[in-house]
């Protein structure tokens, strides 16, 4: 008895032991050819890994002492980066947007982009710089951004005898187009939008009223349940009530694509995949509320470093490349590029599918989200996300003036 | 057993209700493979592609190098199954046979280990095959394996209560010992029991993205179940290609279960005498 | 004399060796750990910070979500689990019916299972979009305006259930293999005796397979309780939270509101939540569950001869 009770004690103890060798192995950071590792992680959907990974390839070649590999996380990709940054092992180099969430494991690059000089930094849109740092600190070099537009399907307009639209139409030219085409076109629906928008999205129409979800101090009495506040979600949920618009399940591009849709609005991630179908359609600006121009939501993404990096020179070096205007220009398509270089050798103003996105972004200046502002900004945007079904889900429908109320109480 | 004519009906009709549950789902996704993206997503939703793009399976598989993912998701399925199998039936031997002091808690505690929700115990492990050096290796998927898993323990543990005691009493009186009796007398009962396990992790192996997607960084390691989660953007699915995907993942685990059944199906008439 | 008695009585624990290692190397450290974790406020990339039972008290006084999200997956569980169980059961013993083509319906009953998770959340998401989904439209084609699955709260929760029931066939080959393998002298014998179907189906069968009908209760509790993968594809926890079941919680507060310490309390609660109640079912298994090898007589006599 005692010998089976003693073997299994040494057991145990070798099994902890095991695990509480503590000190984590020491991994200099160096394959073993001697070179310097970089790991670089992204978040670009499987068909745009290969040229990715050429790209990368590309990179290698011309860096001998330096070798990059490639993680692409895919749709995962807050999942890893929370994971790795969980236990202590990040990538080196990695794609990112949400600066508030993770800008304690990040590196702070303004000194990396002093070094580079005045024009490396004055190629990129100044706005942009504002969505790529976080408490007064830049975390992220851009490398794409996408503002909102308003997509139109030409050939239903057409069909409705609709003129279309134009920069300078308000939500009031928008609601009457879409009604006339609900009316005259069997089974199609005017205008649509999200049931459940992303809040970090939805506050740009907010902006376009002139409120916002929170003032400087942080706080939303007042703001997120404004007279203006209200405004905006009683007339979204109007059109759905009037029924010539649908509150869609996912954002609105599935519609939009199969021509059930005239218009919504979305960011210049569809682009593509319309062209690839034949869709005809155009776009224009978001629509005003007549008291001031619109404004639109920035999404930029932009590349950083980890706080914890082994080898934040190599990884300046490979940020420098991504972000270099060879690289800018490979993403049109994936991403709006921001270079003021790139935009002009490309002509990016003279396309008109892509000009409104920059007009958007120049009438976007001034504008700091919420996400940025607010402390627990993850939990805010889950409460509005709720907020957003009881307004917008059809068997739900509640007032918007008394959802609103509540979610500032919370 | 003679079945009335009304009773063959009755069993059949309830079988093809059930199969169109079933299989409704899947013909759709079949179909719609076919199909060009515009298609997969119109409304009114027609079953039958206007063309029948073949090519779209090709494209689907040279999308990502699933080549390689095939490779590995073949080790590791073909690597855990067998560990599974071994571990698991000792194991279970242990628990269903013998009386032992602290059985009871132990078996509780092995219960308890299925209870664990698996995200939270995630990063610990994470760290923990840090420190081993498997990370990005398709260690952590295969090795702990072969030390057991609850679930089919505890499976096998059930089957293994439900032989009568007098099959041991026999061997023991004749003088084997315990391995022996393990390895000559129960392995051959529990066939049935050690195919299905056998079966049943094979296809939630090939099947995993969780573990994968956690353990494994560059591409050159994946498995097809991560491959396959991979069309799955940010913003925007590739719905055809993953449909493709999906299917072909389909048919090894079919091919091997439609041969498994029939060994499941064996038996112990003949073991019992 | 000794030795070979110590070996005897060391045996078993040899047998079962294999699972003690690797849960002493595999499990019980991030076991371990994530217990402390749970004490501590733990930040993503900033230092964890010591709050004692902060977390807990957290949960069960100002944290309205923890009781919702429990309430759900309790709810799923309770119509889940026997539903699953029952149909698992029905189907199992259709296709162990002696008519010509089970061995078809066998595999077509199987297939979903092997079809990868990610894929049929996606499918069934499809499938029950309200507006635009197949089922709506195949509904609409006898009449029926179908609901709006996934956005109407009220019938969420059916739309997860019926997508997860469509996993049934793993169950549903676990009965069969234990169904299968009752030998068929006993089915006899009793046919002898003028037992009908029926009879037979309660009296012999149905006994027969309770550990097996033990190991699915339990297992099936506890899957529906870790269940996370598939509601969050389908729904995301919507609409309005109906579908926010206690595993997509504990996986949110991880990793989108990187509260790892929060989290790891909720499934330290959900752990033992789990245990209570498969100790209450192992408890009761007493009554219910017929293991042969404690029986013993039984058996022997109808073998021995096929006749009494």
């Amino acid at each position: 008895m005692k010998k089976k009770l003693a073997t299994m004690l040494i057991l145990a103890l070798t099994g902890t032991m095991v695990l509480g060798a503590c000190g984590s192995k020491e991994d200099d950071g160096k394959t073993s050819d001697g070179k310097v590792k970089v790991r670089f992680a992204s978040w670009d959907e499987a068909e745009d890994v290969d040229a990715q990974q050429a790209t990368v390839d590309k990179f290698n070649a011309e860096h001998d002492d330096i070798e990059v590999t490639l993680e692409a996380y895919g749709g995962e990709f807050d999942t890893k980066i929370s994971a790795g940054m969980g236990s202590n092992d990040m990538p080196d180099v990695m794609y990112m947007w949400n600066y508030p969430a993770y800008a304690q494991g990040l590196e702070p690059l303004d000194s990396y982009i002093e070094k580079e000089g005045e024009d490396y930094k004055k190629n990129f849109y100044d706005t942009l710089w504002n969505y790529n740092s976080y408490d007064g600190s830049t975390y992220g070099i851009p490398i794409g951004f996408t503002t909102h537009a308003l997509f139109y399907n030409k050939d239903i307009f057409k069909e409705a005898g609709v003129a279309e639209p134009t920069n300078d139409w308000t939500w009031d030219d928008v609601k009457a187009a879409a009604k006339t085409i609900t009316e005259k076109c069997d089974g199609k629906k005017g205008f649509s939008f999200q049931m459940k928008p992303d809040p970090y999205d939805y506050e740009m129409y907010l902006w376009s009223n002139g409120t916002a979800y929170v003032n400087d101090a942080g706080e939303l009495e007042g703001n997120l349940n404004s007279d203006k506040a209200k405004e905006v979600f009683k007339m979204f949920q109007e059109m759905e009530k009037d029924e010539y618009a649908v509150a869609t399940e996912k954002s609105g591009t599935d519609e939009f694509r199969s021509g059930n849709t005239a218009m919504y609005v979305y960011g210049s991630w569809s682009i593509n995949t319309l062209k690839e179908d034949g869709v005809n359609f155009g776009v224009v600006n978001i629509p005003s509320f007549g008291t001031q121009p619109s404004v639109s939501i920035l999404s930029s993404s932009g590349i950083s470093m980890s706080k914890d990096s082994k080898n934040k020179e190599a990884a300046w070096e490979f940020i420098k490349f991504w972000t270099s205007e060879e690289m800018n220009k490979e993403r049109i398509g994936m991403e709006l590029p921001v270079l003021y270089s790139v935009v002009e050798s490309e002509g990016i103003m003279d396309q008109p599918e892509y000009a409104p996105f920059y007009t958007m972004l120049e009438q976007s200046s001034d504008y700091t989200p919420a996400s940025f502002i607010y402390e627990s900004w993850s939990e805010l945007s889950e409460s509005l996300s709720l907020s957003f079904e009881r307004v917008f889900n059809p068997s739900a429908m509640e007032d918007p003036a008394e959802v609103l109320d509540e979610a500032v109480q919370q | 057993m003679k079945m009335s004519k009304v009773s063959k009906v009755i069993i059949y009709i309830l079988l093809g209700l059930m199969a169109l549950y079933f299989l409704s789902p899947f013909i759709y996704m079949l179909f719609t493979a076919f199909k060009t993206e515009a298609e997969a997503i119109a409304y009114p939703p027609k079953l039958f592609p206007a063309k029948w793009l073949w090519q779209n399976f090709k494209e689907a598989w040279n999308a990502q190098p699933f080549g390689t993912f095939l490779w590995n998701s073949i080790l590791v399925t073909v690597g855990t199954t067998v560990g599974q199998v071994i571990s698991c039936s000792l194991v279970a031997y242990g628990f269903a046979r013998f009386n032992f002091k602290g059985k009871n808690i132990l078996f509780m505690i092995l219960l308890s280990t299925m209870m664990i929700p698996w995200d939270v115990t995630m990063i610990p492990q994470y760290m923990e095959f840090k420190m081993f050096g498997w990370i990005n290796t398709l260690k952590p998927l295969i090795i702990p394996a072969w030390f057991g898993s609850a679930y089919y323990i505890f499976l096998m543990r059930q089957f293994l209560m439900g032989v009568p005691r007098d099959f041991e009493e026999a061997a023991r009186i004749d003088g084997a010992n315990a391995f022996q009796i393990y390895w000559k007398i129960f392995m051959p009962i529990l066939k049935p029991s050690l195919i299905l396990v056998g079966v049943l992790n094979m296809i939630s192996v090939w099947n995993d993205y969780l573990g994968p997607l956690i353990f494994l960084q560059d591409r050159s390691k994946y498995t097809l179940a991560l491959g396959l989660a991979a069309f799955k953007g940010v913003h925007e699915t590739q719905i055809i290609p993953m449909l493709c995907i999906t299917i072909i993942m389909i048919i090894p685990p079919i091919i091997i279960f439609i041969i498994a059944q029939k060994y499941i199906v064996e038996g112990t008439s003949g073991s019992i005498k | 004399m000794k030795q070979k008695k110590v070996l005897k009585r060391a045996t078993p624990y040899l047998f079962i060796l294999p699972w003690i290692i690797g849960f002493l190397v595999f499990t019980i450290g991030p076991l371990i750990f994530s217990l402390v974790m749970s004490f501590f406020n733990w930040p993503l990339a900033a230092d964890p910070e010591f709050v004692g039972f902060g977390n807990y008290m957290e949960m069960f006084t100002s944290d309205k979500q923890f009781f919702k999200s429990l309430t759900i997956s309790l709810k799923y569980a309770a119509i889940f689990v026997p539903l699953n169980m029952i149909i698992a059961l029905f189907l199992a013993m259709l296709i162990t019916q002696p008519v010509r083509g089970v061995k078809v319906f066998r595999t077509i009953f199987y297939i979903p299972t092997v079809i990868s998770g990610v894929a049929v959340s996606i499918l069934w998401g499809w499938i029950l979009n309200g507006d635009y989904g197949v089922l709506n439209y195949l509904l609409s084609l006898i009449g029926i305006k179908g609901p709006k699955w996934l956005v109407d709260p009220a019938w969420a929760i059916l739309a997860v259930i019926i997508a997860s029931a469509f996993g049934v066939g793993s169950m549903m080959l676990i009965f069969y293999t234990d169904i299968k393998n009752i030998p068929i002298d006993v089915y006899e014998a009793a046919s002898i005796d003028g037992a009908n179907p029926a009879r037979q189906f309660f009296s012999i069968t149905l006994p027969i397979i309770t550990p097996t009908i033990l190991f699915n209760l339990i297992t099936s509790i506890i899957s529906s309780f870790q269940q996370v993968t598939l509601v969050m594809l389908l729904t995301g926890g919507g609409p309005l939270k109906s579908t926010y079941f206690y595993g997509l919680y504990t996986y949110n507060n991880a990793f989108k509101h990187h509260k790892l310490g929060y989290a790891s309390a909720n499934a330290w609660v959900m752990f033992v939540i789990i245990l209570c109640l498969t100790a209450l079912v192992f408890k009761s298994s007493s009554a219910w569950v017929f293991y042969e090898t404690e029986a013993g007589g039984a058996q022997k006599k109808v073998k021995k001869g096929g006749k009494r």
